[in-house]
């Protein structure tokens, strides 16, 4: 549980007691390759850690897929709204890897902020940091040219490159894959 | 407190907010509230300029306010506040580094501020105003969520008619093309669905 350990002391310096506690609460699953953790219409009922593996997150748009997350080991995913609000999902969560995750449901998670007010400090600081990254990325979307995201993603994350299928990358950077494509051989 | 007094209705409506998410007696409510500003600004003033660190979280208590980024020099509007909602540099602010985005009042407006420095010492002396952070955060990412998508899946013109029923003083309010800017329309497109409003009130006043 190392990765996890080290996610949340990038938020919120927690005690070993607590994390003993947090971690008593959590549940380890186990996905297939293209098993989907959660589906349009249901109801987000955990918050995944990747402790191994690869997932990714969309939604639809008319009949066209708009990725909007791709997580590997180090990374949380959910159906974030879905989860917080226990409405019905927007977004699938389908893993592209066989993974190996820690699972908070929604009702530990409760127990978690019941052990007082740090873990609502980890849980606010965790939450900002989703709405930052929304931000992040809206800002990006209007400021850089396609070009430059391109170039600045693959900087970032050589490593998805090889293991994300291109379609998904190009989906997630808000282009085509031809222009994908292109963009990758102006790159060799 | 002098300020605190003469604004006291800007800090009850804080406080019932507050109250839809913890519940946080009176008491506790007057500890917080001499770690907030309030701050006036005239119209057309740029409260945080690109490559400013943005210092202060803003509730609006009067006016008009809006974001935007630059694409090449064109403006692309980000946000439209009037009273009652929040309004700064998100990223810069959380962050503390330099804003790549405008705040600017398009009326005279008037904030409950509260600076950076003092958000931390609120947490830190009140530890339950975590949780409040925590609630109040979640609440602002689910709507965020939920208006992009809506944004995504809408066609232009159930974009422009959903925005014009939700806030029908707006038209009035801010000038077209930042309204265009915001809801993701040509400047063309807006005007002729400006008048699919007028058409349509004409003929229900008729």
């Amino acid at each position: 549980m190392k990765r996890l350990y080290d996610y949340i002391q990038r938020f919120a310096v927690i005690s070993e007691a607590e994390f003993e506690q947090l971690a008593g609460l959590l549940e380890l699953r186990h996905y297939d390759k293209k098993q989907i953790l959660v589906n349009f219409g249901e109801i987000e009922n955990f918050l995944f850690f990747v402790d191994q593996g690869l997932i990714r997150k969309y939604f639809m748009r008319d009949k066209e897929e708009i990725n909007t997350q791709l997580a590997r080991e180090g990374d949380i995913i959910c159906s974030s709204v879905s989860f917080l609000s226990q409405a019905p999902s927007e977004y699938a969560v389908e893993a592209l890897e066989p993974c190996r995750l820690f699972a908070l449901s929604f009702e530990n998670l409760q127990k978690v902020y019941s052990m007082g007010y740090n873990m609502d400090k980890l849980g606010r600081l965790i939450v900002l940091d989703w709405l930052l990254q929304k931000e992040i990325w809206e800002h990006n979307r209007i400021k850089n040219p396609p070009r430059e995201r391109f170039v600045q993603f693959i900087r970032e994350n050589s490593d998805l490159v090889q293991r994300v299928p291109q379609k998904y990358l190009a989906s997630y950077l808000n282009m085509k894959p031809e222009t994908f494509s292109r963009y990758k051989h102006l790159l060799k | 407190m002098v300020m605190a007094s003469l604004h006291k209705n800007y800090f009850q409506e804080i406080f019932s907010y507050f109250r839809r998410f913890i519940d946080i007696s009176q008491e506790e409510f007057d500890e917080i509230i001499p770690f907030f500003e309030i701050r006036d600004f005239p119209k057309k003033t740029k409260v945080v300029k690109i490559g400013e660190v943005d210092r202060y979280f803003n509730i609006i208590v009067k006016g008009l306010v809006r974001k935007y980024l630059l694409e090449n020099k064109k403006e692309v509007t980000l946000q439209l506040s009037t009273e009652g909602h929040m309004i700064h540099a998100e990223i810069s602010f959380n962050l503390q580094v330099p804003s790549d985005c405008t705040v600017e009042t398009i009326e005279p407006s008037t904030f409950v501020s509260l600076s950076y420095s003092n958000l931390q010492l609120v947490y830190e002396k009140f530890p339950k105003m975590e949780r409040l952070g925590r609630l109040i955060i979640t609440d602002m990412f689910i709507k965020k969520d939920y208006r992009d998508l809506d944004q995504l899946k809408k066609t232009t013109r159930e974009r422009f008619l959903d925005y014009m029923n939700n806030h029908p003083d707006m038209l009035q309010r801010v000038p077209q093309k930042y309204l265009a800017s915001y809801l993701n329309i040509k400047a063309e497109t807006f005007s002729r669905l400006k008048h699919l409003i007028r058409s349509r009130k004409t003929k229900e006043e008729n």
